[in-house]
């Protein structure tokens, strides 16, 4: 899954050990998620939406190009 | 949206943080305080030998890590306000997983120190130990590592979560698929009688590979 978490976070000239800290997770797992190995939890992915005020679907792309109500 | 009390919550980093501490000084005292705990032991073990004994060799050996402990807690004292700015997960998460070692580390040392038999590898032939030794590994294993997984399992977050689950798996897939098979082929002869211990080794190997791997790749 594409994320924007990297440009996000170089946007507000955080490293990513510093966003690890806001979010109470390891260094790893921001790395993980940037790098696209990893996607995080619902709770977690709610977190970083809180995080950086901004909707999760904004944060997160599944690829998904049709409309709303094809899912 | 709506800035929530978690957001609130979260920690502003890089304002109250002590300066992040090296790594440099634990390592000195850890290794400093195991090889002067060794010569201590060395040099009583040579003059009780010899008919002069000074002191018994555990004592001298406990004063020694009795010293290197303090000296850990002085250097620790000094780096506080790093880890005091620590989240209560990341306190707890790293003090089980300085607990699980230190443990490793005890029972290794009860391994080595509990042989009856002089000679050998200590760690993993099936060479006699004495009866008190025996209890007092079993009990710290049990024990000690239900506690300290307890915590570790509580504290993780998702990201290990997900490699500490498939490196049970895998673990667990290590075990469980040589096992049967070995004890079928050694009831006809064909191997040796079940090793248990070397199959646990070889699920803590796969165990460890798929950890290290889903964590730091």
């Amino acid at each position: 899954m594409n994320n924007q978490l990297k440009v996000l976070r170089a946007m507000r000239n955080w490293s990513q050990a510093e966003l690890a800290d806001r979010l109470d997770v390891s260094r790893q797992a921001v790395n993980a998620i940037e790098t696209g190995k990893y996607d995080p939890s619902l709770p977690l992915a709610f977190k970083l939406a809180r995080l950086f005020a901004m909707p999760i679907e904004e944060i997160f792309d599944d690829g998904f190009e049709g409309h709303r109500d094809d899912a | 949206m709506m800035v929530s009390k978690d957001t609130a919550t979260m920690r502003e980093t890089g304002e109250a943080s002590g300066k992040r501490p090296g790594i440099g000084w634990p390592i000195a005292i850890s290794l400093a305080t195991i090889f002067l705990a060794a010569f201590v032991a060395g040099y009583l073990d040579g003059t009780a030998g010899a008919g002069h004994p000074i002191m018994p060799t555990p004592l001298g050996a406990g004063l020694v890590v009795l010293a290197g402990a303090v000296a850990m807690g002085l250097y620790l004292r000094r780096v506080g306000a790093f880890w005091r700015d620590w989240s209560r997960r990341k306190r707890l998460y790293w003090a089980s997983l300085i607990g699980a070692g230190l443990i490793g580390a005890l029972a290794a040392t009860l391994l080595h120190s509990g042989r009856v038999e002089v000679g050998g590898d200590p760690f993993f032939s099936n060479s006699a130990l004495s009866p008190t030794i025996a209890i007092i590994l079993a009990l710290l294993w049990i024990g000690g590592l239900a506690v300290t997984a307890f915590f570790y399992q509580r504290v993780i977050d998702d990201h290990e979560e997900r490699a500490y689950l498939w490196a049970g798996l895998a673990g667990f897939y290590a075990f469980i698929i040589p096992a049967p098979a070995w004890w079928a082929l050694a009831r006809a002869s064909i191997l040796p009688p079940v090793d248990a211990m070397l199959l646990v080794l070889f699920a803590v190997i796969a165990n460890a590979a798929v950890y290290f791997w889903l964590k730091f790749r």
